[in-house]
């Protein structure tokens, strides 16, 4: 007797999951050490969520919608975030189209595939947060017994408006803005989506913290039945049968809101998923401009060949890397999917301390030098993303050339995402701080984070050889890295706190001549370290 | 077996394809030649579901590309020039996963992936053990001809097929799509490898900037416009000029 067909349907899930765990490349690997390169990073990325999902402890005492709305609104956020930046791979990835549109696939059945391993996954990451919350709401006095599977379901409910926002977000703009743009708008959208979960990360907190304490958190606030975590939270007391008439409206508002989301994201817009698969086979030339002269130079290579940039990429590597970098920073699509969706909690946060330190009346300055400090931050980000790429075996390339070691080409990207990056960073700061009260006082605070700047931009390339793009961007998804990163924003932050103490002591260009000193110092034994680089062997 | 009425691709302002019509009945190996850019990839994706036509259309085995798209991908076999694959699934997982999208059960389609990977001297552990990514561009390539022929298609698709295999794959290859065609299948082979294509093609047909220039048995073209070879054909039809001439002024230029 025959084995059953696979369902179409299971056979691409299947396909997608083991893409998700093992990655999209593959060089040199047997199918037994695959998984372990991407599913050991997500174990430790859950075990990370069950940690930081332990915070909602301090909430056992205020209730269940309390605790609820709380788990609700930072599940929403991780899940936007980890589905925002996974969508654009998954969703539309430009290889696909040559192995899988020309096989007798609905673009439903796709869509519904691929959307299912992301939920698959956004459930792991949710249930791993919530895993602390939800039984400490069983157990507890002001818990209920069922609270952990009644959760359960609202977060499965919460995840699919969550995926199905994402995916209707990417439809829309593919039916607006015309095929033409899609790369681009895909990019814009996920940027800006990012940035929204990032201000809303803000917020929560000072929502719930506001709740603390009442008896019913939503009198008086019809605003907050406008939130989705309001909705769910409403949903986990109708189902624990607490529910008010508020809470069965603002429940039915979150039930009614997803179905309609589901029905649009996956039902009548299905066909403009298989027009962007096919925007993305198309291999067009680009239309000519109107006012493009043939043979005219590029705004980039004008820039490269004068001063300052000339005198700054005297070796040919150093600005052959540089203006590699560049053009994939500005030019290529999933280099902007990661970076830049990444880079916007680096530059949310210092505009939260600056309207943080607005807010204080005391008038310190210390919201300007926190946002410096954080911006200093920049190059060191963006160099830990640029070392990944979709064409990393390109990078070959570089051990072709006559070059003893990578040391040239780390110079070169270290100078563009200092350049490109942190510089106009930096001059926004400049100029929103000049329009502060007595801003031009403060100005003097944001120079302890710019003279960081080139230390933190030299040790990526220093400590974990950051090539640039020369790694697949399967390797990218590390829970490690994003522990070190949080662990160097806490370093970055005490330069500003030691230069905003100085000061209150008089003693501001004292500190910022020691400071100039050691990163002198440290910057040319960084540089020695990456001169110093040799290639490491290709397996 | 294949028809193709007034077929036309715009991007933009540019026209990729200009209003091609074509009929192709089964049993005959179609060389599609033109140089780059003359629109041979741009028609193959139209005519397997990966770009929509601006206007017109084509019907393979009786079904309307625009109106019965599903049922023209399951007759349709296609190896793209690009040779893409998933570079993270062994390719056997490949092989199941492509025969499981066309419903063909676990042990045909077993038994069909041991044939051809005797047939192109594959290792069966190699199929099982290593990723594709890890795989050389000749044994991707012979997966991915693999995988357009699994479901048994009535009409088939070759992109650049040889690019990659060694010169024993490539015979065995050339056989194997001389015997398909014995067979009744309809073979539409796009190369840039002019003599492979005169040698294997009953019918060979020349474009250029999305236009039809000259449809016809090689040996008949040839002696239609009175050349020496395909190759001279071609060149002077595309605009070839003075090709020997110019090499000669870019090798001096080597010159100390």
């Amino acid at each position: 007797m025959s084995s059953p067909v696979p369902s179409q349907a299971k056979t691409l899930q299947r396909l997608y999951l083991a893409l998700f765990l093992r990655g999209r490349g593959a060089r040199g690997l047997r199918k037994d050490q695959a998984p372990r390169s991407i599913a050991q990073k997500l174990w430790g990325t859950i075990a990370l969520y069950v940690m930081v999902g332990m915070m909602a402890l301090t909430f056992v005492g205020q209730g269940s919608f309390l605790l609820s709305f709380y788990l609700h609104g930072s599940t929403l956020l991780f899940l936007g975030m980890f589905i925002a930046t996974s969508a654009g791979e998954i969703l539309f990835n430009k290889d696909e189209a040559e192995i899988l549109l020309h096989r007798p696939i609905e673009p439903r059945t796709l869509l519904w595939a691929k959307v299912t391993v992301l939920m698959r996954v956004s459930l792991w990451i949710a249930c791993a947060f919530n895993l602390a919350g939800a039984i400490a709401g069983s157990v507890t006095a002001k818990g209920a017994p069922f609270f952990a599977p009644v959760h359960f379901v609202s977060i499965c409910i919460s995840a699919l408006f969550c995926a199905g926002s994402v995916v209707l977000l990417y439809q829309l703009c593919l039916r607006w803005f015309g095929r033409e743009r899609l790369d681009n708008l895909m990019t814009t959208a996920q940027v800006l989506l990012a940035v929204v979960i990032v201000v809303a990360s803000q917020m929560v907190p000072h929502l719930v913290l506001g709740m603390k304490g009442r008896m019913d958190p939503l009198v008086g606030k019809p605003w907050l039945s406008l939130l989705p975590p309001a909705w769910f939270a409403s949903l986990d007391e109708v189902l624990l049968g607490r529910g008010n008439t508020t809470h069965f409206m603002m429940a039915g508002i979150g039930v009614l809101v997803t179905a309609t989301v589901l029905i649009l994201a996956f039902g009548r817009m299905a066909r403009a998923y298989e027009e962007g698969l096919q925007t993305l086979a198309e291999s067009r030339p680009r239309a000519p401009h109107k006012e493009s002269q043939p043979g005219k130079r590029r705004l980039l290579d004008r820039l490269t060949s004068a001063p300052p940039l000339v005198w700054l990429l005297r070796d040919p590597v150093t600005r052959a890397s540089f203006r590699l970098c560049a053009a994939y920073l500005l030019r290529d699509r999933d280099m902007k999917l990661r970076l830049y969706p990444g880079m916007a909690p680096m530059l949310v946060m210092p505009a939260m301390f600056m309207f943080q330190g607005m807010k204080d009346h005391s008038g310190a300055p210390w919201g300007v030098a926190l946002a410096a400090g954080y911006l200093g931050m920049i190059p060191m980000m963006a160099m830990t993303m640029l070392q990944f790429s979709q064409h990393w075996q390109a990078a070959d390339l570089y051990r072709l050339a006559p070059v003893t070691g990578p040391g040239p080409f780390i110079h070169g990207a270290i100078r563009a995402v200092t350049i490109l990056l942190a510089l106009p960073a930096m001059l926004l700061l400049v100029s929103v701080t000049c329009l502060f009260p007595n801003g031009f006082e403060k100005l003097l605070l944001i120079l302890p984070g710019v003279i960081a700047m080139p230390f933190f931009a030299m040790v990526p390339g220093a400590l974990e050889k950051c090539v640039p793009l020369a790694k697949p961007t399967e390797e990218a998804k590390s829970a490690s890295r994003g522990g070190m990163i949080f662990l160097l924003m806490i370093v970055s932050m005490i330069v500003p706190a030691l230069a905003t103490g100085a000061q209150m002591v008089n003693l501001l260009p004292h500190f910022l001549l020691l400071e100039t000193s050691v990163v002198i110092a440290a910057c040319w034994l960084l540089k020695l370290l990456i001169d110093r680089k040799q290639w490491d062997p290709l397996e | 077996m294949i028809s193709i009425q007034r077929l036309t691709k715009q991007f933009g302002p540019q026209t990729a394809v200009d209003a091609l019509s074509l009929e192709i009945p089964a049993g005959q190996i179609v060389g599609l030649l033109g140089p780059n850019g003359a629109g041979k990839s741009t028609t193959l994706k139209m005519l397997t579901g990966l770009l929509i036509p601006t206007s017109g259309t084509a019907t393979i085995c009786g079904h309307d590309l625009l109106k019965e798209p599903m049922e023209v991908k399951r007759n349709v076999g296609f190896v793209p020039d690009s040779g893409a694959v998933f570079e993270s699934l062994t390719g056997l997982e490949y092989l199941e996963m492509v025969a499981a999208l066309y419903g063909i059960p676990p042990e045909s389609a077993r038994e069909r992936i041991r044939q051809f990977i005797a047939f192109f001297d594959l290792s069966f552990e190699t199929l099982t053990d290593k990723l594709l990514g890890a795989y050389s561009k000749g044994m991707r390539r012979k997966v991915v001809i693999t995988a357009a022929l699994l479901h048994n298609p009535p009409v088939v698709f070759f992109d650049e097929p040889l690019d990659g295999l060694d010169a024993n794959a490539a015979v065995g290859f050339k056989a194997l799509i001389q015997t398909l065609a014995r067979e009744g299948k309809a073979i539409v082979y796009s190369s840039h490898i002019l003599d492979v294509v005169e040698r294997v093609c009953d019918r060979v047909i020349i474009i250029d900037k999305g236009k039809l220039l000259v449809d016809g048995a090689p040996a008949e073209l040839v002696a239609a416009h009175r050349a020496k070879s395909l190759e001279q054909l071609f060149t002077s039809l595309t605009g070839g000029h003075d090709l020997e001439q110019k090499a000669e002024d870019f090798a001096k230029t080597f010159r100390p």
